[in-house]
């Protein structure tokens, strides 16, 4: 997995839940749901800005912990899926 | 002959005390460990000295030890008071002051204790931190925090207070609104009666006890036998659907947003949901799209439209399933035991006219802690104005049509635009602000805000909204903000809120 793609979505979730551009504030690993950084309708939104900006299609049966709860899972999932497309 | 939640939860308790209660991270506690550990809780306070009537606050997510902590305080005939836990700890901290609690019960890896411990370490005499484990070692755990010594169940007063529910108030006014043993059995009871809860019963509840309406879903279903489900959150909408199909599920309750999620990616009809008997919601007006695609999708679940307020212990109204179609948009007719009125200047309103609904019943709050003014304010000759707008069509059939004071609802949380105004207004450079709500399709509504800075201060957006999540929840924290030369106002200085949601 690229360094890039991982930083874009640590970006992301820094920006837009955090409101910081300190990458400490969010460890690679951490996960967003038990530290309290998003919540319900905040998954749906990260789920939009990996259709929207990263280009990959999210199906439903996709919408698991492993593939969305962490910057890791997240940037592991997009490159398994653009490496599948 | 006592009537308390914590007494009918016993009573079921003994009739079926193999019977699964909760089911939590993939554990259960049977109603006998449930009663167990209600009765471990209760002998702490009461070997602590705690008296009743005392204050005692949970800082427990939903799990069974929140249960076991709940039922356990009450049952000592003290009062519980559970923190929202999305709250930060300096507000929290000022709550326990307010409620004056003397005992705090707390899950000790919440990221907010740490903070929140220090802040009170003066103001209580005794913390007792609990480990939230599943299962029946979840449950031995707990009663070994507590002491296993287990007292006789006592008799508690029905007018004595039983719970303090901390709703959308402000710094200057906080609103913590008393329940009596009386007002949470009875309306629990007729909950019960009207969703026909039994034993058979299983239900998925991923709502938050501290809140009414969460709360009105534990107490009618551990009073009537039934299992609940508790689910952490709604994020992975496919996964709670897989559970409620695997489980069985007979129940569901959710609040608009929880519908919208489902809904909005998931087809319903791709799980086997033939075991949903029913579906509740409450907690704002769903849109009617919304509802006719819940009917179509689940034919065979009756789907209950509620309406209340944790004034009102928690429900004032429902529409019988049966009526959905012929009344749709109506909240239904008073609960059994409730009167409502809708009136405007002291005057009783006939069907058709819009006014301040009005209600009465024994599941009307006692008052707000410590706030005489407040209380009278809404509790007028036995009578609770709630604040919410409505109209009785000609066959008395209750419509909601909007909030009298400004509130706004961000999913099924209410917020006062007040408190988040406190807030950005301690952020440096901020000249003045106002906050209001505006459309969102998931939410129904979510925070705007427009701040007016000091001259020649630069906008620093992230470093606003870095400042409100530092301060608030973050379903408080403004999804908008934008910065403008002048707030609109009327002739007389009054901010017009409405006009915020069109500045750009």
């Amino acid at each position: 997995m690229t360094d890039a793609l991982r930083e874009q979505v640590r970006a992301f979730i820094l920006e837009n839940y955090l409101f910081t551009d300190d990458k400490s504030a969010l460890g690679l690993d951490d996960s967003l749901l038990e530290r309290g950084i998003v919540d319900s309708t905040g998954m749906l939104e990260i789920i939009f800005f990996i259709e929207e900006q990263l280009g990959v299609k999210v199906k439903d049966e996709e919408m698991i912990p492993d593939n969305l709860d962490g910057v890791n899972k997240i940037a592991a999932f997009v490159q398994s899926k653009r490496q599948a497309a | 002959m006592t009537t308390s939640l914590v007494h009918d939860f016993d009573a079921c308790a003994r009739q079926t005390p193999d019977a699964p209660a909760l089911s939590w991270h993939g554990g259960v506690w049977t109603y006998a460990e449930l009663r167990r550990a209600v009765g471990c809780a209760q002998g702490m306070l009461v070997r602590s000295g705690i008296t009743p009537g005392s204050r005692v606050a949970l800082f427990v997510r939903n799990s069974p030890q929140y249960v076991a902590s709940y039922f356990g305080v009450m049952a000592a005939g003290c009062v519980a008071v559970p923190l929202n836990v999305q709250e930060r700890a300096t507000v929290l901290s000022r709550q326990i002051e307010h409620a004056d609690c003397r005992v705090v019960i707390a899950d000790p890896q919440h990221p907010e204790w740490g903070a929140l411990s220090a802040a009170i370490s003066n103001i209580v005499s005794l913390i007792v931190t609990v480990d939230l484990q599943p299962g029946s070692a979840g449950c031995d755990q707990f009663c070994s925090a507590m002491g296993e010594a287990q007292p006789e169940l006592r008799d508690l007063a029905t007018a004595a207070p039983a719970m303090m529910i901390y709703t959308s108030g402000t710094t200057a006014r906080p609103k913590g609104v008393v329940l009596s043993n009386g007002n949470l059995v009875a309306n629990a009871r007729t909950i019960a009666a009207y969703l026909k809860i039994d034993r058979s019963d299983k239900v998925l509840c991923g709502l938050p006890f501290h809140f009414s309406y969460g709360s009105s879903v534990l107490n009618s279903n551990l009073i009537a036998g039934a299992q609940l489900l508790l689910e952490d959150n709604f994020a992975f909408p496919q996964q709670t659907l897989r559970r409620m199909q695997d489980e069985r599920v007979t129940g569901f309750p959710g609040v608009p947003s929880t519908f919208a999620l489902l809904l909005g990616r998931c087809q319903l009809s791709d799980f086997d949901l033939s075991h949903l008997r029913y579906i509740t919601q409450a907690g704002g007006s769903m849109p009617r799209a919304q509802i006719e695609k819940l009917r179509q999708q689940l034919p065979h679940t009756q789907v209950f439209i509620m309406y209340g307020q944790t004034e009102a212990t928690a429900r004032l109204s429902y529409l019988d399933p049966t009526e959905l179609e012929r009344k749709l948009g109506s909240v239904g007719k008073p609960l059994a035991g409730v009167e409502i009125q809708v009136r405007a200047e002291g005057r009783v309103l006939p069907a058709g006219e819009v006014g301040e609904i009005c209600a009465r019943g024994p599941n009307v709050m006692l008052g707000y802690w410590r706030q005489p003014e407040l209380s009278a304010q809404v509790l007028q000759e036995g009578w609770l104005h709630t604040g919410d707008l409505g109209h009785f069509d000609d066959e008395g059939f209750l419509y909601i049509d909007g909030r009298a004071v400004d509130m706004i609802k961000v999913g099924a949380f209410r917020v006062s635009p007040q408190e988040v105004e406190e807030v950005l207004a301690t952020f440096p450079g901020v000249q003045e602000v106002a906050v209001a709500g505006i459309p969102d399709p998931v939410l129904g509504q979510a925070i705007k805000a427009v701040i007016v800075l000091r001259e020649g201060v630069p906008a620093d957006l992230m470093g606003v909204k870095a400042h409100c999540r530092q301060h608030l929840a973050n379903y408080k924290v403004p999804k908008t903000v934008e910065f403008a030369a002048a707030l609109p106002r009327t002739a007389s200085g009054k901010v017009q809120r409405f006009k915020l949601a069109q500045l750009n």
